[in-house]
């Protein structure tokens, strides 16, 4: 059988057109997705059934022991940490907003370690973004900034930008200018129009003086800005002006380095300063297939996209004190529940020190680094794959995956609602 | 000698970050990308062993030469080895600084450890099932 219009569940690109070949049950056969998409459809190597940490071995329980233990541990925590959310659709992120109000929990998300300094940006100044069709079909020219989408987003190139036909560009491939912002050479840096090579650290130096050129202040620059020369800077900013339609997508070489928020902050204004001359947009390229929905539905729940505090009894939020990182380094949970995702091989090394010393349930299809710290791990179906749910692309367009096979496994929604129901049931008691 | 350290994704890793006890994603998130010049400079053939040395700990990662990462600076793909030396703190902002750590590099005959030792060195239980 092949399923054809299949949603990938890998990166913010969700791209929805894959067809999937399914012969007993098994995925056989993956094509248009990238190696990316390809390898997580053709995934095996699941986790069986639920594990529990007994001493120094595991031991094999029921989905009915696991859902009790984690419920359990919630309910006796006092400020249980629920990270993660990315790797899962949309309903299931209710139910775990819901859950963390319920304990007065600390609800976060993993944007808090990709793309949350660019969301404390948009908070200062907005967000002058478009979809990504809008790009395809319009943009003239399009800047990657501290992304690699080659490596990252593998077919971002094809569907909307260097490879992709544009119906406003009579030759989008000639038409379409690419410009390449970064401190490494990369394999996107290759196939560029212009490659803009900076020292590390210099990019809020590039963006203030690329600010300056566009305000006609060119006399104000200096010879060289981190490593990248005047008469670049003004070729760049020459481009950007000349252009119909610009688009800027950054990546985490803006967020996560020095700088951080204030590194978007202006490229944002950059942009604003540019839509003084001709149209042009800035958006981010998100990671995880649904780490744009976890912002959006903490949102819609909560007012606050991630690193939500509710041991108050209401919404706080204060990212440095309420984002995971800070609470697992400085001691500050003493549960945690993970869902979708792996902080285990993301995280610095303070924090997993604390992850072994508190209990940690883990809904995640395959074994993984967070693992070796869980007390329980509950095996669920693979959103995309084995569940269907909602995701939102990285333009922020919702997307319903697709079940492209039928298993015994529970989805996270599933799971997680079962949980609240018995935690709802002992709190009436 | 001393290196910025940044981390990042890579297609290998990308392709391997289901499967976290694989060998590959070991291999692919221990090896330290490096210009030649200073592999050179440290007497370094590629895949030599290095021990690389954070703020708050040291790692044994492979080194390989790459013509992407400029001299003094070296490439870690996302991943619990980078992650082993990494630093904790954000600057209030929930971000470490996960591509702008300075680190000391220096050859050495130990061999990198798997994903599983270096979760147990820091209280977790192997699942290798």
């Amino acid at each position: 059988m092949i399923v054809k219009d299949a949603v990938c569940p890998f990166c913010g690109c969700l791209c929805d057109d894959i067809e999937v070949e399914v012969e007993e049950n098994r995925v056989v056969a993956v094509t248009n997705a990238c190696e990316l998409g390809t390898t997580k459809f053709m995934g095996e190597k699941r986790m069986k059934n639920p594990i529990l940490r007994d001493g120094d071995r595991w031991k094999d329980i029921t989905y009915d022991e696991a859902i009790r233990y984690a419920a359990d541990m919630l309910l006796e925590a006092e400020r249980p940490l629920l990270y993660g959310w990315s790797g899962t659709h949309g309903e299931a992120q209710c139910v775990g907003v819901h859950m963390a109000e319920l304990v007065r929990g600390v609800i976060d998300n993993t944007s808090s370690v990709c793309h949350g300094p660019s969301i404390l940006a948009i908070q200062e100044v907005g967000h002058p973004g478009c979809t990504l069709g809008v790009v395809k079909n319009r943009a003239d020219l399009v800047i990657y900034w501290g992304s690699n989408p080659i490596d990252a987003h593998p077919r971002h190139l094809s569907r909307y930008t260097r490879y992709a036909e544009g119906f406003f560009l009579e030759n989008a491939f000639r038409d379409r200018k690419v410009i390449v912002v970064d401190i490494r050479k990369t394999e996107t840096a290759n196939i560029a129009d212009e490659f803009v090579q900076i020292k590390p650290g210099g990019d809020y130096a590039v963006l203030s003086a690329l600010r300056a050129i566009v305000q006609g202040k060119t006399d104000t620059i200096p010879r060289t800005v981190a490593g990248v020369t005047r008469e670049q800077l003004v070729r760049v900013a020459t481009l950007c002006k000349a252009a119909k339609f610009g688009a800027v997508y950054f990546g985490l070489g803006l967020t996560m380095t020095q700088g951080k928020y204030k590194n978007i902050r202006n490229a944002i204004e950059l942009v604003s300063e540019l839509s003084r001359h001709t149209k042009f947009t800035i958006s981010a390229m998100r990671g995880h297939y649904n780490v744009y929905g976890s912002n959006e539905v903490n949102t819609w729940m909560t007012g606050y996209p991630f690193g939500i505090d509710f041991s108050r009894g209401i919404a706080f939020y204060n990212p440095g004190e309420t984002t995971a990182v800070d609470i697992l380094a400085r001691k500050a949970c003493d549960a945690a529940l993970i869902v979708g995702s792996d902080p285990a091989a993301h995280f610095p090394r303070k924090c997993l020190e604390h992850l072994a010393d508190i209990p940690v349930v883990q809904l995640d299809p395959y074994p993984n680094a967070t693992t070796a710290f869980c007390n329980v791990q509950i095996p669920v179906a693979v959103t995309g794959i084995d569940a269907e749910g909602t995701a939102y692309r990285m333009d922020g367009v919702p997307i319903r995956t697709r079940k492209v096979l039928s298993t015994d496994y529970p989805s996270d929604r599933e799971v997680l609602s079962r949980m609240y129901a018995l935690m709802q049931e002992a709190l009436e008691r | 000698m001393t290196f910025l350290m940044i981390t990042g994704r890579t297609v290998t890793q990308g392709v391997t970050v289901e499967n976290k006890t694989s060998a590959e994603y070991a291999a692919e998130t221990s090896t330290c990308f490096m210009h030649e010049f200073d592999m050179l400079e440290l007497g370094l053939d590629d895949r030599d062993t290095v021990r690389v040395t954070g703020p708050c700990g040291e790692v044994v990662m492979r080194a390989c030469a790459s013509p992407e990462v400029e001299m003094g600076t070296v490439f870690v793909p996302y991943g619990p080895y980078a992650n082993h030396i990494v630093a904790a703190g954000t600057r209030s902002t929930g971000m470490p600084d996960f591509k702008s750590h300075e680190v000391e590099i220096e050859p050495t005959d130990e061999e990198p450890k798997t994903v599983h030792e270096l979760m147990v060195d820091l209280g977790g239980l192997a699942y290798d099932r």
